[in-house]
């Protein structure tokens, strides 16, 4: 069922079969029928946990989104909540129970909170008077999900914005405990590295915890030889600009939610024969995108331009495997054709569906409007006139492209000059006020403050020393058979991949002085393990790290740490966490506030 | 926070009196950007009333360009050219708005002047 999962060099099935059988348990608490009320942002995460089919198999007969007023009608026993302990949710679960009460008399409630109970959210039920209603509270630890077989995400939206802007490190507790789940399950893990300073917090937070259970040691042979924190915030260039790899641009153009993307219809209509070309599907086409998917997997990190090479030569062998068919001869041949016929036709859908969102994207791709903005992104990291007002910026609001887009250039622009000059800072900002109106100044202030968008202290610039020593630009970058990580952005190199390769290789020793111009401190910590857990390695076997990014990670990173895995003579492979998966577009809206005009 | 809560407020006057709050702060905190700002945003809003008043537009609430726009296609090319520079609009995205709205209008007689 969730395949994907095992291939990796880790197998991440079993934090997922463990967040599973706590469902079970919970669920089978609540004795009778039962009908679920969800906090609409956890459906997708939990998608990925357990299927409807699994909540049926326990009794579940009615979901429900929550919304304030009163409950659908349900004829059940029991009423659960599952919710993200936020006080407003309490709010409507109050009005909800209320209303209930006055109908039914023989409910229980539930209240599940996820991923952690939270005494202000009980205390306000309270208040509500509600909270003598419920049999059981309870909390169900769901910190990292199993995204793919590399890759895991809390999809916790707004921890950038909580850690860097509210000052509130409530996203790094359940880091650390997430990753105290982790470990509890794959093993102490030995060494950990990191930066920045939510990177520090996070590891201060898991030392203390693992001191609270000294007593009990991890008896598990770990799995993982190194933990990698790194802060968002050392490394703000990289989602701001244009991810140019096959999932990266999906994501950029269409957004991937909980492993899913949704796209225009339109391209997949004329597909199925024989139907009346009148009902054209309206409702978007909704696809599944994970390694499970043979083909999927194979072009997913590749970058744009090298997929249509890919998918030519995919279509070719497949239908070389169909007319294999011609040279079958005996029965035996004829059979064993046929029993590989479900494979190759879902290798053909898979190859139909990709090819449609390939032309999907280059069609976007080609444009003249997404070439100039790559223009003038590839401009700004490489240097060049960085510190003046840019035309095509200024052509773009006085166009009234989309706001994203223009902070989008504006901030990579600030990062890339380590800050703006007041007169052009200034001038940014009076501009996307005068155009897109003064309620923007919250946003504009919110960039300020989290560093995306800053004033030029210094007349020193760090960003073109720390792009030469980490050469997070590099011209020949070849798209086709890439042979460095830059391929992902078509030139432009990562910084905190770049990070994590030269931790790995030659070590952070013979970068210090670019380190130092991060913001955050640089720290190395050892976990004891108990004798006879110490791995012996087999020769030729990789070694592995788990690489965190507190903050949020895009598709592209991810494309590259894999690309690192496969290489060779690299001796180590990643596995991939982070607060959430990002693009510079779902980055920039978190940081985003809109209060909304009420109409005198 | 001032702004945020301007916004919440109905009413222009309470509205302009919590930006009035606004520019105090940020003068206290030294931020000149923002209290010229949240000034040139108070002007705005007045000005808007006083239009849409005396025109009968609905422009209260919109940003300093869609106002331009609208008074621009509804031929109030004067009250326009007023705001353009009493808010110091630069030339360049100014001119394009006005082109773009007399192309829209197949004025071509007033585009001719240019």
């Amino acid at each position: 069922m969730a395949a994907h999962l095992s291939y990796g060099r880790v197998n991440l099935n079993i934090l997922r079969e463990a967040v599973r059988r706590e469902l079970r348990e919970f669920l089978d608490k609540c004795a009778g029928t039962k009908a679920i009320v969800w906090d609409e942002y956890l459906t997708g995460p939990f998608g990925l946990i357990a299927q409807y089919s699994l909540l049926k198999e326990h009794e579940v007969e009615k979901m429900f989104t929550l919304k304030s007023g009163r409950l659908p009608a349900a004829d059940v026993k029991n009423i659960i909540f599952f919710v993200r302990p936020k006080l407003e949710l309490m709010d409507i679960i109050a009005e909800n129970v209320f209303s209930e009460d006055k109908l039914h008399s023989s409910r229980d409630f539930h209240i599940l909170f996820v991923p952690r109970r939270s005494m202000l959210c009980e205390q306000r039920l309270k208040e509500q008077g509600v909270l003598g209603s419920f049999v059981n509270i309870e909390e169900y630890i769901l910190d990292l999900i199993p995204f793919d077989g590399d890759l895991l995400s809390m999809e916790y939206e707004s921890a950038f914005r909580e850690c860097y802007l509210e000052n509130d490190q409530t996203s790094l507790y359940h880091t650390a405990k997430g990753l105290m789940t982790l470990q509890a399950l794959y093993g102490t893990i030995p060494q950990i590295y990191g930066k920045g300073e939510c990177a520090r917090h996070v590891a201060n937070m898991m030392l203390r915890m693992k001191r609270e259970f000294a007593g009990s040691q991890n008896q598990i042979l770990p799995v993982f030889d190194t933990l990698l924190l790194l802060d968002r915030n050392i490394d703000l260039l990289t989602p701001l600009a244009t991810q140019l790899t096959y999932e990266g641009l999906i994501d950029e153009i269409y957004g991937i939610n909980n492993g899913y993307v949704k796209l225009p219809p339109e391209k997949f209509a004329q597909k199925k024969q024989g139907e009346s070309s009148k009902d054209l599907p309206t409702d978007p086409k909704k696809l599944q995108l994970n390694s499970a998917e043979e083909l999927y997997a194979e072009i997913r990190d590749k970058n744009f331009n090298a997929v249509g090479a890919a998918l030519s030569k995919k279509a070719k062998i497949i239908s070389a495997a169909f007319e294999e068919r011609h040279n079958a001869k005996t029965v035996g041949e004829i059979k064993q054709f046929v029993s590989q016929l479900p494979h190759m036709q879902a290798a053909r859908t898979s190859l139909a569906n990709h090819t449609s969102v390939a032309e999907l994207i280059k069609d976007i791709t080609t444009s003249e409007a997404f070439f100039d903005n790559l223009t003038v992104q590839q401009e700004f990291m490489t240097g060049v006139d960085t510190d003046k007002v840019n035309t095509y910026i200024e052509d773009c609001i006085a166009q009234k492209d989309p706001l994203i887009k223009i902070l989008r250039l504006v901030c990579m622009q600030s990062v890339c000059n380590n800050g703006l000059k007041q007169k052009v800072l200034d001038y940014y900002k009076r501009e996307i006020l005068q155009t897109y109106g003064f309620e923007h100044i919250l946003t504009l202030n919110n960039l300020e403050k989290s560093g995306l968008l800053k004033l030029q202290t210094s007349s020193r610039n760090n960003y073109p020393t720390i792009r030469k020593t980490l050469k997070l630009w590099m011209e020949d970058a070849n798209e086709q058979n890439p042979n460095d990580i830059s391929y992902v952005y078509s030139g432009y190199a990562p910084l905190s991949i770049r990070l994590t390769q030269f931790l790995a290789r030659p070590g952070w020793r013979s970068i210090e002085e670019v380190l130092k111009m991060l913001p955050g401190p640089l720290f190395e910590e050892r976990q004891q393990l108990p004798a006879g857990l110490h791995k012996k390695r087999q020769q030729g076997e990789n070694r592995i790290t788990l690489v965190f990014f507190l903050g949020g990670v895009t598709y592209a990173e991810i494309a590259a740490l894999r690309f690192l895995s496969q290489m060779e003579d690299g001796g180590m492979e990643y596995v991939i966490a982070t607060t959430k998966l990002i693009n510079g577009t779902t980055w920039i809206k978190s940081l985003m506030d809109k209060p909304k005009p009420k109409t005198p | 926070y001032y702004i945020a809560a301007s916004y919440r407020e109905k009413r222009l006057e309470t509205r302009l009196s919590q930006l009035q709050n606004a520019v105090d702060e940020f003068n206290r905190a030294k931020n000149d950007f923002s209290a010229k700002a949240t000034e040139d945003e108070m002007r705005l809003l007045r000005l808007q009333r006083k239009l849409d008043d005396e025109k009968g537009l609905r422009l209260l609430g919109l940003s300093l360009q869609d106002t331009m726009e609208t008074l621009l296609s509804s031929g109030l090319h004067k009250q326009a050219d007023q705001i353009y520079r009493d808010f110091k609009v630069p030339d360049k995205r100014y001119w394009w708005l006005k082109l773009k709205s007399l192309a829209e209008k197949s004025e071509w007689e007033e585009l001719e002047k240019f």
